[in-house]
């Protein structure tokens, strides 16, 4: 397993990243909203625009996207998706399983953006000062899955976000 | 092909179609298996129902049903 990716480790860089603890909180909350067992790359998106404050919440919002807005196209996504297969929401609707005391540990989609972030951050790693807008760009560099769909189906380009939150300092 | 797919449309829709049924295929067992054993089923017939072995199960679960403080049956009384 990739070092960045060892639990523990990425637990301390979350702390230590520019974004800070209370981001990495956010994940789990994000997760949770919707029962997800993992944190995946919509949840990070999510958490990053809860804090309107942010550089990233600023760039999202230079686009027409806040943390409702965000939510309503994931949820447009996930009702696209499931209406290929002649299914809807309510159709998944089901008796819930007792949830674990553990928080939510990363799915791929959130380690793939992790990684990016990492490597296209321009600050010094050794420093491990990651910022939110990083992340965000590690987010936007996926072209396919639930990300790039939503915002898709939401009219955001995609290409052009990312070009800005890769060019802010 | 020359160019990078869209997200939406064609096979993509199809492969996310696949993702998330697999993550309600995923919560569907989670729920299921909770209510087997909370029904008494053993753990070597859920297997059976499931399609997979007993230790693939347990594995899976355990945790969770422990959880829910479930009373599991142990082997011998299978």
């Amino acid at each position: 397993m990739n070092r960045v990716f060892d639990p523990p480790r990425l637990a301390r860089l979350l702390v230590s990243w520019e974004i800070g603890s209370s981001v990495g909180r956010q994940f789990v909350v994000e997760a949770k909203r919707e029962g997800a067992e993992f944190i995946e790359a919509e949840h990070m998106l999510l958490a990053l625009a809860a804090n309107p404050d942010s550089d990233a919440a600023k760039l999202l919002n230079e686009v027409g996207l806040d943390h409702e807005r965000l939510a309503t196209a994931l949820h447009e996504e996930h009702r696209q998706t499931l209406a290929f297969v002649g299914m809807t929401a309510t159709d998944t609707k089901l008796s819930g399983a007792t949830a674990l005391d553990s928080p939510p540990s990363l799915g791929t989609s959130a380690k793939v953006a992790v990684r990016r972030a990492l490597i296209g951050s321009r600050h010094d790693h050794r420093r491990a000062r990651l910022r939110g807008t990083d992340l965000l760009a590690g987010i936007l560099e996926a072209e396919f899955g639930t990300v790039p769909r939503a915002l898709a189906i939401a009219g955001i380009d995609r290409a052009a976000l990312l070009a800005r939150a890769r060019r802010s300092e | 092909m020359s160019s990078t797919p869209s997200p939406v449309g064609g096979p993509a829709d199809g492969l996310a179609a696949a993702s998330a049924l697999r993550a309600i295929a995923d919560r569907l067992e989670d729920a299921e298996v909770e209510r087997a054993m909370r029904a008494g089923w053993s753990w070597s017939q859920v297997a059976e129902a499931l399609g997979v072995t007993r230790q693939a199960v347990h594995k899976k679960h355990l945790r969770r049903l422990l959880m829910a403080q479930i009373e599991l049956r142990r082997r011998n009384n299978e």
